[in-house]
C-alpha cells in the first residue's frame, strides 16, 4: 500500500506509511479469516432471524409514531376484555392490617405508609433537619443503584437513592414493627 | 465425558486435504505443534525461525500471507502458493503462518479440520495449564435437571386439578391467571413486576399445585411475615376466574416490612428492577431456611433461585501472558447498559439523550454482545499475575456458564451519578425479540471463541440443556425519570395482553413491539410452550364435569 504522493513524502514518512499500510493489511486478514471460518462452520446461524426480528421491531416503531394511530401509553380506556371498567382512582375498600382502619385501594400506600410510620412525611415529623427532605434526589426517583452480579441476599445493598442522604435519612424515625 | 458438539455444522473436508490426510495421517499437524504459540488476544501463529524472518520461496518476499506447505515446509506467499501446489506433486495443503489456519492452494480457500484445530487447542492448553477451559461440572446439572423435570411434570398434573375448579363469576373465555391489579397508590411499579411472575412458567406451577403450604409455614414461624405465603395468595385469587381487579394490599405491607431492613423506603415512585430483586430475596430469606448465602446458590432449593438464578463467568486475562482466572457468581438477572455506540450529545438540562437522527438502532443482542465483551481493565485496575509474578494489564470478559430457567433482562434506563449529582433516564428505544438465543453468551462459546472458535468439544454439558428462549413478559416505562409510569404486556397463547393496573387489554404485536422495554423476562422454549399449551379455557357446559380433563386442555 503506497500512500498518494510518494516523491513528496520524507523516507521516514514512506516508511512509517508502509509499516502501516502493512499492519492494516493484516489486520484485515484477521477479520476475514475471523469471519470465513465463522460462515464455514455455522456460528451464525441466527442471522435470518435476526434480520426478521429487526424488520419487524422497525416496522411496528413507524406504525406507532404515525400520529394517524391511536396512542397507547396514556390512552383512555373505556372497557377491558372482560368488559368492566374501572375508576382512576381505585375505589375497593378494605381493611388496613396494620391500624384497622377502612381504607380505599387506591389510597392504601399512602396510608399505610403513615400509619407504618415510613416515608417522607411520616418522617419529617420525627426528624429535625428539612433540608434533607429538599433533596432532589431522593428515595422517590426510580433509579437502580445496587450492584447487579452480587448475591441476591447481601443485606447492604438496596438503597433507594443518593446513598449518602439516604443513610442520614433512614437514621432517625424509622420505627421497628411491632 | 465430551459430548456431541451441536454447535458447529462439522466441515466437510475439501478433497486435496482428504487426500493428505489419507497419506499424511496427522503427522504434519503433530510436528507442527511444537512450533504453535497462542498469543493472550487468542490468536496462534508459527514460530519456527529464529534468526531470519520467512520469506517466500519465489518472490523473496515477506509480506502480506505467508504460508507453510505441510510436507516440505517450504514458504510460499498468497501469490505463489499456487506455484508451490502445482509445482509439487501432492503440496496442496499449507498452513497461514500468522494465524496458523489450513489453506488449500487447488481451491484456493481456507480450509478447515476438526484434527487441526485440535491440536491447536491442545497446545495452547499445554501452555497455560492453569486457565479454565471447562465450562461446568456436569453432576450438579443432571440432579438440576431432575429437579426441573419434577418442576415441570408432577406440578403440571397437580395444577390441572385446581385449575379446573371455575369461578362462576368467571366473564369470558380468557386464558386463566388475566386479573388487572388495583394501584395502591403509585405501586405501579408493584404491579408490573407482580404481573410477570404470576405467568413465569415453572414460578406459577410452583404456587398453583400448593407446593408452598400456608398452613405448615404459618405453623413453624408463628406470625413471621412470609412473602411466599403473600405471592401464594395472589396466585389463588388472580387464577381462581374472578376478573374484577385484585388489590394487592397484603404483598405491599410485607414487603415493605421486609425492606425495612434494607432500608428501602416510601412508595413513591419505586423501581420495579429493585421491587424484583427485593421479592425475590424475601421468598428466599423464608423459604432458603434462612441459609447464610454461599458462592454458589445454584444449589439453593427455593422456588425463587430454582427459577431465576443462573450462574456468571468472569474471566480475566494477562494480557502478558495469556494467563486467565476464572470466577463465577450466581445471579438472579442480567442487567445491561444500553450500546451507546450509535448515539451522542447528552442533554442535560431535560435530563435526557437523545439519539442522533438516522443513527442506528439499539438492539438487545448489542448490549448482550456489550456485556460479553472483553473489556480492557483501567491500567489503575492491573492485576496480579501469578505466572508473570507481577502486576499486569488484563482484560475481563463475562458470559454465562449456566442459563436460568427464567432469563430476567434489566435494561439499565436509569442513571444515577452520585459524583455528577444528576439521574437520566435513556429514552432510546430498545429492539427485543421474541425469540432469543442465546448460545454466543454462554461460556462455551465466549470462551472458544476466544481460542479462535476452534472445533474442539469443551468438557461441558450446556448442550443438554437448551440456550433457546421464548419471550413471555415485558415490563415497559414510559415517561420521566421521577414521574413516569409501569405497564407489563403479557404473552399467552401467543395473544398479547397488556395489564395496565386494574385494566386489561388485548394488544398487537407490534404495540409491544415499539414501547420502551424496561426488563424483560423469557422462559426456556420447552417450558413456555408448555405452559401456554395447558391454558385454554374450557367453555362451560352444563353436561361436562368441569373436573373431567380434556385432551389438549389444561
Amino acid at each position: 500500500m503506497s500512500g498518494p504522493n510518494d516523491d513528496n513524502m520524507s523516507p521516514h514518512t514512506q516508511l512509517s506509511s508502509h509499516f502501516f499500510g502493512d499492519l492494516l493489511d493484516s489486520i484485515i486478514v484477521d477479520v476475514a479469516s475471523e469471519c470465513h471460518r465463522i460462515a464455514k462452520l455455522g456460528l451464525d446461524r441466527n442471522l435470518e432471524e435476526e434480520e426478521e426480528e429487526l424488520r419487524l421491531s422497525t416496522q411496528a416503531r413507524v406504525r406507532a409514531a404515525d400520529p394517524s394511530n391511536s396512542g397507547e401509553a396514556n390512552s383512555k380506556y373505556v372497557v377491558d376484555i372482560f368488559g368492566q371498567t374501572h375508576p382512576p382512582v381505585a375505589n375497593e375498600i378494605f381493611e388496613c392490617m396494620n391500624c384497622g382502619r377502612s381504607i380505599m385501594a387506591g389510597r392504601f400506600a399512602p396510608h399505610l405508609e403513615k400509619c407504618m410510620g415510613k416515608g417522607r412525611k411520616a418522617r419529617l415529623k420525627a426528624t429535625r433537619s428539612s433540608t434533607a427532605a429538599q433533596n432532589r434526589y431522593s428515595r422517590g426517583s426510580p433509579v437502580s443503584t445496587y450492584s447487579p452480579y452480587s448475591n441476591s441476599s447481601s443485606t447492604n445493598r438496596l438503597s433507594n437513592g443518593t446513598p449518602g442522604v439516604a443513610g442520614e435519612e433512614y437514621s432517625n424515625g424509622t420505627l421497628e414493627e411491632p | 465425558m465430551a459430548t456431541k458438539n451441536l454447535l458447529y455444522t462439522n466441515p466437510k473436508l475439501c478433497q486435496h486435504l482428504a487426500d493428505y490426510k489419507l497419506r499424511q495421517g496427522l503427522s504434519g499437524y503433530k510436528s507442527l505443534q511444537n512450533c504453535l504459540k497462542t498469543t493472550p488476544n487468542g490468536r496462534t501463529s508459527i514460530y519456527k525461525w529464529d534468526t531470519e524472518i520467512p520469506r517466500c520461496c519465489f518472490c523473496n518476499g515477506y509480506q502480506g500471507r505467508l504460508f507453510l506447505c505441510l510436507i516440505c515446509s517450504s514458504i510460499s506467499c498468497s501469490s505463489h502458493a499456487l506455484l508451490h501446489a502445482q509445482s509439487e506433486d501432492g503440496h496442496d495443503v499449507v498452513v497461514d503462518i500468522e494465524r496458523s489456519e489450513l489453506y488449500c492452494c487447488l481451491c484456493s480457500d481456507q480450509v478447515y479440520d476438526p484434527d487441526f484445530d485440535k491440536v491447536v487447542v491442545s497446545k495452547n492448553m499445554m501452555d497455560m495449564p492453569n486457565n479454565t477451559y471447562t465450562v461446568d461440572d456436569g453432576i450438579r446439572r443432571s440432579s438440576k435437571r431432575r429437579k426441573v423435570n419434577s418442576l415441570m411434570d408432577l406440578d403440571f398434573r397437580k395444577s390441572k386439578r385446581l385449575v379446573s375448579m371455575r369461578d362462576r363469576r368467571e366473564k369470558s373465555c380468557y386464558p386463566l391467571g388475566l386479573r388487572g391489579l388495583n394501584n395502591l397508590g403509585s405501586t405501579c411499579f408493584m404491579n408490573s413486576v407482580l404481573q410477570a411472575l404470576l405467568h413465569a412458567p415453572p414460578f406459577r406451577n410452583y404456587f398453583l399445585s400448593g407446593r408452598h403450604d400456608r398452613e405448615t409455614c404459618k405453623k413453624r414461624s408463628a406470625d413471621r411475615l412470609c412473602l411466599a405465603c403473600n405471592i401464594d395468595v395472589i396466585f389463588s385469587a388472580v387464577y381462581s376466574g374472578d376478573r374484577t381487579p385484585y388489590s394487592p394490599a397484603q404483598v405491599l405491607y410485607s414487603w415493605w416490612q421486609h425492606s425495612a431492613k434494607l432500608n428501602l423506603a416510601s412508595y413513591e415512585q419505586q423501581d420495579a428492577h429493585e421491587f424484583f430483586i427485593s421479592v425475590l430475596d424475601g421468598i428466599h430469606e423464608r423459604e432458603g431456611n434462612g441459609r447464610t448465602p454461599t458462592k454458589d446458590n445454584g444449589d439453593c432449593q427455593c422456588i425463587a433461585h430454582r427459577v431465576f438464578s443462573g450462574l456468571l463467568r468472569s474471566d480475566v486475562t494477562c494480557m502478558a501472558c495469556g494467563s486467565t482466572s476464572t470466577t463465577y457468581d450466581p445471579c438472579l438477572d442480567i442487567s445491561l447498559n444500553m450500546d451507546t455506540s450509535n448515539f451522542s450529545s447528552i442533554d442535560v438540562a431535560n435530563k435526557s439523550v437523545t439519539p442522533k437522527e438516522n443513527s442506528g438502532i439499539c438492539t438487545l443482542s448489542a448490549c448482550l454482545d456489550l456485556f460479553s465483551r472483553p473489556e480492557k481493565l483501567g491500567s489503575d485496575q492491573k492485576l496480579y499475575c501469578q505466572n508473570c509474578q507481577e502486576k499486569q494489564d488484563s482484560f475481563k470478559q463475562m458470559s454465562i456458564s449456566r442459563l436460568p430457567l427464567v432469563l430476567s433482562l434489566h435494561i439499565k434506563r436509569f442513571e444515577h451519578s452520585v459524583v455528577r449529582r444528576m439521574a437520566r433516564k435513556i429514552d432510546w428505544h430498545l429492539q427485543f425479540p421474541f425469540s432469543l438465543d442465546m448460545t454466543s453468551y454462554l461460556s462455551s462459546s465466549i470462551v472458544r471463541n476466544r481460542l479462535g472458535n476452534r472445533i474442539f468439544t469443551f468438557e461441558n454439558n450446556e448442550a443438554d440443556t437448551s440456550a433457546e428462549f421464548e419471550i413471555f413478559a415485558v415490563i415497559t416505562h414510559s415517561g420521566m425519570l421521577e414521574s413516569g409510569h409501569y405497564v407489563t404486556y403479557l404473552r399467552l397463547r401467543n395473544q398479547w395482553y397488556k395489564c395496565d393496573d386494574a385494566w386489561i387489554t388485548e394488544v398487537d404485536e407490534a404495540t409491544v413491539r415499539a414501547s420502551q422495554c424496561y426488563m424483560i423476562f423469557y422462559a426456556q422454549k420447552m417450558l413456555y410452550y408448555k405452559a401456554n399449551d395447558g391454558l385454554s379455557c374450557m367453555p362451560l357446559s352444563p353436561m361436562r364435569d368441569p373436573f373431567f380433563p380434556i385432551a389438549g386442555c389444561c
